[in-house]
């Protein structure tokens, strides 16, 4: 082939251009460490590499409303504790109490007492995480429980003003998972009520007023055959959330975990499809650039072998 | 016999035949940088033969023309090619700068920055992706926490991103389209421009050329436009009797010797999208190549497409996402609000009143009820769900669908214009090595002419000093 006079400078351009922009972007991939960085690169990599980028977002979402959940429970967990305090002290008087050796003032401080832990009990039922109470349902904005006394000041009724409904929040995909746990429960489905519920008997305000009463006036029989059943049956039922709520507690753990994982899953996964790989990056990027040097190098020589062609003239 | 006269004028055409090779490389040499010059060549023969008793007898040389070399293949070749070339050209530039207004960016740092985050947080990405999902990750966070102002405030500040991303990119978008309707005209201008100088050139030549030999360097420059307009417009060429170039587009003619009895213009072909008509005969043109078809089938196309496709996951989203919130109650038990207003990408954008009140956001499936989630856990949902007007796509993945699609118009585009560019650079290769000026080449004629020259001066000063000799033998 014929080479003139251009043939060189435009090639040396040409490849310069080429190895230039080879540089660039090697250069992008070696300081970003990806593979792809617009949808021209590769668009097929582009378009996975945004869907695990939302997978991973979601993914985050997910372990962010799993936090939400665990302090909720956690929350929960600490009043149902006292609770359940309340209770084995409630089951201690209720034996101490069906003793007929006890004095009628002796019943009468157990009343007292069991008023003070009616009070202690609605005002655990009440408590708040944030400004949301804990045991309202989905009526989370208003006190649950509301306590009525006589003018001796003794428990006359509690009246429960949330609602049976539990919010839930996603944990994974398409997976939703409630951990509230509303106070009453009289509709027959749902999650069990906390004091009452219908199916299981349970009515720890109604039984603890029961109690209070047969306690003033000193009837030791129906303590022992009515109320120390009923109040055993309370009992039972807060032991019940204490372990559910243990449960669900460490099935948030784990959906913890699994969240954890899979975002490191789906960090490789991205590493995989958009990632660059160093160590053939850096020795192309090195390549590059000494075929940059070798172009420039080869054409001046060239160029120089023209100028002695030049010189030549005068001579001859 | 030619005599000692006769054997003077030998010398003095053979010195002017020398200088005329002198010349015509100093031409050549001054042209070397020159992409349009194809090199000249002196054409030279014999001078006119005498017979003589001894025979035939030679007159020395004489100068017939200056040949250009050229090889019109290859012309025809590079000008027919470099309507391919500005057709992906401007197909790559345009989809170039929708990509950037697209502003579709991978960054693998974002999936770093959101793992530490919290809810809803996905918003420090910029891209409609990184909004999307942000959109109904805003949504999970008010589910957790339905009663609280933050998640809700943090939900509207999220959901108006994701709107304003909308806008932005289906105006960007626009502007992009209405930038290639100003660009197709400029081009027409071009292309116009070029057409009359074709036929002005066909004049030129014509008349250069009417005396005999050959206008190299007027057809050199005609050569120039030819493939100048080759690359806003694909065209057919014929020659003329007179050597002048006619040029037809899509059937219809433009220059048709040294006139040009029609132009290009731009019309409105409905929808304010402009398209290619001949200006005198009105006909509407079917244009396969070019610059002008290479704008306008970006802006028809892949453009397009991805417009199309934002309005249609805007609306969609507006439709699905009223359809469930209108339902809900706020926490103020309100309900039969809408949360997103618009029908498009262009006009999407959220309930004014939840900007100032987020408490009004509804939330909720049952009023006087702060802590039921119903509805914002249905629309965190809804990102999980499949839509039949996406292609039963979720709204992530068909978004993800998109930008994938348009990638691969644009890498389709890079390809094309890669295999132009190589395809152009062998051919102009193969035309420089026939039409190109040749440093060395010209050099050694630049010698052989110069010795020839000072040859042909020694036949002179020998004649000279024969008529010396023979003047002083009668003396």
């Amino acid at each position: 082939m014929r080479v003139t006079g251009t043939s060189y400078t435009a090639a040396l351009v040409e490849q310069m251009n080429s190895l230039t922009a080879r540089q660039y972007r090697l250069q992008n991939q070696a300081t970003t460490g990806q593979r792809i960085q617009a949808p021209e690169d590769d668009p097929a990599a582009m378009g996975q590499a945004m869907n695990l980028q939302a997978e991973i977002s979601s993914v985050n979402q997910y372990a962010a409303n799993i936090s939400t959940l665990q302090d909720r429970s956690t929350a929960a967990f600490n009043v149902l504790q006292q609770l359940k305090t309340i209770t084995d002290r409630i089951g201690e008087i209720t034996t101490q109490a069906g003793d007929v050796t006890k004095s009628p003032d002796d019943l009468k401080n157990y009343a007292t007492e069991v008023t003070q832990l009616t009070e202690q009990a609605v005002q655990l039922m009440n408590s708040k995480q944030g400004d949301q109470y804990l045991f309202a349902g989905t009526n989370s904005n208003q006190a649950p429980y509301t306590i009525s006394k006589d003018a001796n000041g003794n428990v006359t009724g509690v009246t429960y003003g949330g609602n049976s409904d539990v919010p839930e929040s996603e944990i994974a995909e398409k997976t939703t998972l409630g951990v509230d746990v509303p106070g009453d429960n009289t509709s027959g489905t749902g999650a069990r009520g906390v004091v009452k519920d219908d199916r299981y008997g349970a009515d720890l305000f109604t039984h603890l007023i029961s109690l209070q009463n047969h306690l003033l006036s000193g009837d030791t029989n129906a303590i022992t055959t009515v109320d120390q059943p009923n109040l055993a049956n309370d009992e039972d039922n807060v032991i019940f959330q204490v372990a559910t709520n243990g449960a669900v507690q460490s099935r948030l753990e784990a959906e913890s975990s699994i969240a954890q994982n899979r975002t490191g899953y789906l960090k490789q996964s991205i590493s995989d499809v958009a990632g660059a790989d160093m160590t053939t990056t850096l020795v192309q990027l090195s390549q590059t650039q000494n075929a940059y040097q070798a172009a420039l190098q080869s054409t001046a020589t060239i160029l120089q072998l023209q100028q002695t062609l030049l010189n030549a003239i005068p001579s001859i | 016999m030619l005599g000692l006269f006769g054997l003077l004028n030998m010398g003095a055409r053979s010195l002017q035949v020398q200088q005329s090779g002198v010349e015509i490389a100093g031409q050549n040499l001054s042209n070397i940088n020159n992409p349009a010059y194809a090199r000249q060549r002196l054409q030279v023969q014999t001078s006119l033969v005498i017979p003589t008793a001894l025979g035939p007898e030679g007159t020395g040389i004489q100068a017939v023309g200056i040949q250009q070399i050229r090889n019109s293949l290859l012309d025809s070749q590079i000008a027919s090619e470099s309507s391919v070339g500005g057709y992906w050209n401007s197909q790559q530039s345009a989809l170039e700068n929708a990509q950037i207004q697209l502003g579709e960016f991978f960054n693998q740092a974002a999936s770093s920055v959101d793992s530490s985050a919290t809810a809803g947080s996905a918003a420090l990405s910029q891209g409609i992706a990184a909004q999307l999902s942000g959109f109904f990750n805003s949504w999970q966070s008010v589910a957790a926490n339905p009663a609280s102002l933050t998640a809700r405030q943090a939900l509207v500040n999220q959901s108006q991103g994701l709107a304003d991303s909308l806008n932005q990119a289906s105006q960007r978008l626009s502007s992009l389209s209405d930038s290639l309707d100003s660009s197709v005209n400029t081009d027409i201008g071009s292309a116009n421009q070029a057409l009359s100088d074709i036929a002005d050139l066909n004049k030129q030549i014509a008349i250069g050329e009417m005396s005999g030999g050959t206008a190299n360097d007027l057809r050199d420059l005609r050569q120039q436009k030819l493939e100048q307009l080759g690359a806003l417009v694909n065209f057919d060429a014929s020659t003329g009797a007179d050597g002048s170039v006619n040029i037809s587009v899509n059937g219809t003619q433009l220059v048709s010797g040294q006139q040009v009895v029609d132009t290009l213009q731009s019309y409105n072909a409905g929808g304010g999208q402009l398209l290619v008509r001949t200006a005198t005969s009105a006909t509407p043109l079917t244009l396969t190549g070019g610059s002008i078809q290479g704008t306008i089938a970006a802006r028809d196309g892949a453009l397009k497409t991805i417009r199309d496709q934002l309005d249609s996951l805007a609306s969609t989203l507006v439709g699905q996402v009223n359809g469930i919130y209108v339902n809900g109650y706020d926490l103020h038990g309100n309900t039969g609000a809408t949360f997103f207003s618009g029908t498009d990408a262009a006009t999407i954008g959220v309930n004014n009143t939840l900007q100032t009140d987020p408490s009004l956001v509804q939330a909720g499936g049952a009023p006087a009820a702060t802590g039921d989630n119903t509805i914002a856990l249905s629309l965190a949902q809804l990102g999980e769900q499949s839509n039949a007007a996406l292609n039963n796509q979720t709204f992530s993945q068909a978004y993800d669908l998109d930008v994938a699609g348009f990638g691969n118009s644009l890498s389709n585009a890079n390809n094309q214009v890669s295999n132009y560019t190589a395809l152009n650079t062998m051919l102009l290769n193969q035309r420089d090595s026939v039409s190109g000026v040749s440093l060395e080449e010209e050099m050694t004629s630049l010698i052989t002419f110069q010795k020839a020259y000072q040859a042909s001066g020694k036949i002179i000063t020998t004649v000279d000093e024969m008529l010396q000799v023979l003047v002083n033998l009668k003396t």
